[in-house]
């Protein structure tokens, strides 16, 4: 059985066309290639040391 | 493809990067992945499971950022869902990665062209958040207003058909609420809120079947118990025979109302034509009586008019003097700002020129003749003195035909400067103008026989006119 109050609090709000800028600028843009460009950086610095 | 470490491109064959010498290999397996989820994702949106199409490229675009067919799908599964504004993000995004030969231009382009869908869409969007502040209110009434207008604006907007649904199953109305779901299952056919509210639904309906069951059940068993005696033979079906009853009824009616009286008026119609000539052949005749009256007016009120009009004619609309006066209140202006400047930098040339342009005959106040003299008195001496020294600069020079033009203007601002007047003759003269020439060597000889110049300007008076 649904607890409709429940429920209805796992509705979010939609964003708006004028937010659009902050969605695109706050974006997560890191990728498994990043990650493992980061991994390998800090490897070649700790083998260096 | 190119390498994620110098971004340099190197061949798919080679396993490390020719330049930077990075080990390619697990980056290619990271690009393999990211296109296996690409796939999964769009066999996905071809069978309308928008939900799993979304999770599958978001994986995508987790292992590969830059795989832009993943990003533009994923704005295309986005904005079919109604998530206009995370579909332009994934676009916009999308972009700047690959600014050339990206479907994602045209995406935008088509979305920006159209404003008005545009301008619907985020209509659509701030209803169903004003819709879900009143749900969570409890405002349930209000919400579903909003939620309704929201599906019109935007059709495809799963959450609110799902939050609809939810509110419209609150509040009992079940039915209404599986047909908002269905519309939804018809967009996004495995989206796990969207059956869990079906299932609930159908769980509800099964339940109340189930009652409904038990209770018919009760019924049957006590009605198979019932004896033998309480036999009763059907009565017969009396409806039938009360609704042809009614179909008569009603037949004779329609006869009645609507066809009887039109049969009637067409044959009183003919019976009139007969009797109605000699009342039509009156009515033309105090037809014709009141053209005749009415031609008559017409006469007098064209007459009426042609006075009307020459009276008109006769009127003399007073003359905007307005438009004389704004020359030389242009003239006041700039004399003002000249005032302004250093004796040396003013242009009494240009004061000159404004003043001369202004139609004294024009100007029928006293005071603005007055004004206009009195800057006359103040400009013309100096523009003249302004203007010579210019012609005698282009006289020297040789440029005589610029020295005509401003030892013309010096000797109309002053004529009595003989300067102006013998060097206008010498341009002439060096321009071998020898008729021009003479006209004003002879003015400064007429004129002024006592200047310096009178002597010089004799002796090429008789040059000019011996050659």
């Amino acid at each position: 059985m649904i607890n409709f109050d429940e429920e209805i609090e796992k509705f979010q709000p939609s964003l708006e066309i004028e937010q659009a800028e902050d969605v695109i600028t706050n974006n997560d843009l890191i990728d498994a290639t990043d990650i493992i460009k980061d991994l390998l950086k800090e490897k070649r610095i700790n083998s260096n040391n | 493809m190119i390498c994620p470490n110098c971004e340099s491109n190197v061949s798919e064959k080679r396993k490390r990067c020719e330049r930077c010498g990075t080990d390619l290999q697990i980056y290619k397996k990271i690009y393999r992945s990211s296109n296996l989820y690409y796939n999964n994702g769009l066999a996905r949106a071809k069978v309308r499971d928008l939900s799993g199409a979304v999770i599958a490229l978001r994986k995508s675009l987790e292992l590969n950022k830059f795989n832009t067919n993943a990003r533009n799908l994923l704005g295309l599964v986005y904005y079919e869902m109604g998530e206009t504004v995370a579909a332009l993000s994934e676009w916009v995004i999308s972009r700047h990665f690959q600014p050339v030969d990206n479907e994602a231009n045209e995406y935008i382009n088509r979305v920006q062209s159209n404003l008005t869908k545009l301008d619907s869409l985020n209509q659509a969007i701030k209803r169903y958040n004003t819709a879900l502040n009143y749900a969570k209110q409890k405002s349930d009434d209000l919400a579903i207003i909003q939620l309704k207008k929201v599906v019109t604006l935007n059709p495809n907007f799963i959450r609110a058909y799902q939050l609809l649904a939810l509110l419209l199953m609150k509040s009992g109305e079940k039915e209404r609420a599986r047909r908002y779901l269905q519309r939804a299952v018809r967009i996004d056919v495995n989206n796990t809120t969207t059956l869990r509210y079906l299932k609930e639904l159908e769980e509800a309906n099964a339940a109340g079947k189930d009652v409904e069951a038990s209770n018919e059940t009760d019924t049957g068993s006590r009605a198979s118990i019932m004896p033998l005696s309480s036999y009763r033979e059907d009565k017969p079906n009396i409806m039938a025979f009360v609704n042809l009853v009614i179909g008569v009824l009603i037949g004779i009616a329609v006869t009645a109302v609507l066809i009887i009286p039109t049969i009637k008026k067409n044959q009183t119609v003919d019976d009139k034509q007969d009797i109605d000539i000699s009342y039509s052949i009156a009515q033309l005749e105090e037809k014709e009586r009141q053209v005749k009256s009415l031609l008559g007016e017409i006469e007098e009120l064209e007459q009426t008019n042609e006075q009307l009009r020459a009276k008109l004619d006769s009127i003399v609309i007073p003359e905007d003097k307005t438009i004389y006066y704004t020359p030389l209140f242009n003239a006041a202006n700039a004399y003002m700002t000249e005032m302004t400047k250093t004796e040396r930098n003013r242009d009494y040339g240009m004061l000159a020129d404004m003043l001369s342009s202004i139609d004294e005959s024009k100007l029928d106040k006293e005071a603005a003749v007055k004004l206009l003299a009195q800057m006359k008195e103040a400009t013309y001496p100096k523009a003249a003195r302004q203007y010579y020294k210019s012609g005698y600069s282009y006289y020297s020079d040789g440029k005589y035909n610029e020295a005509l033009v401003d030892l013309k203007k010096a000797m109309d601002y002053d004529p009595g400067d003989v300067d102006a007047v013998y060097f206008l003759a010498r341009s002439y003269h060096r321009m071998d103008d020898k008729d021009n020439a003479a006209v004003y060597y002879s003015i400064v000889v007429t004129d002024f026989p006592d200047s310096s110049r009178a002597s010089d300007a004799a002796r090429y008076l008789s040059q000019v006119q011996q050659q």
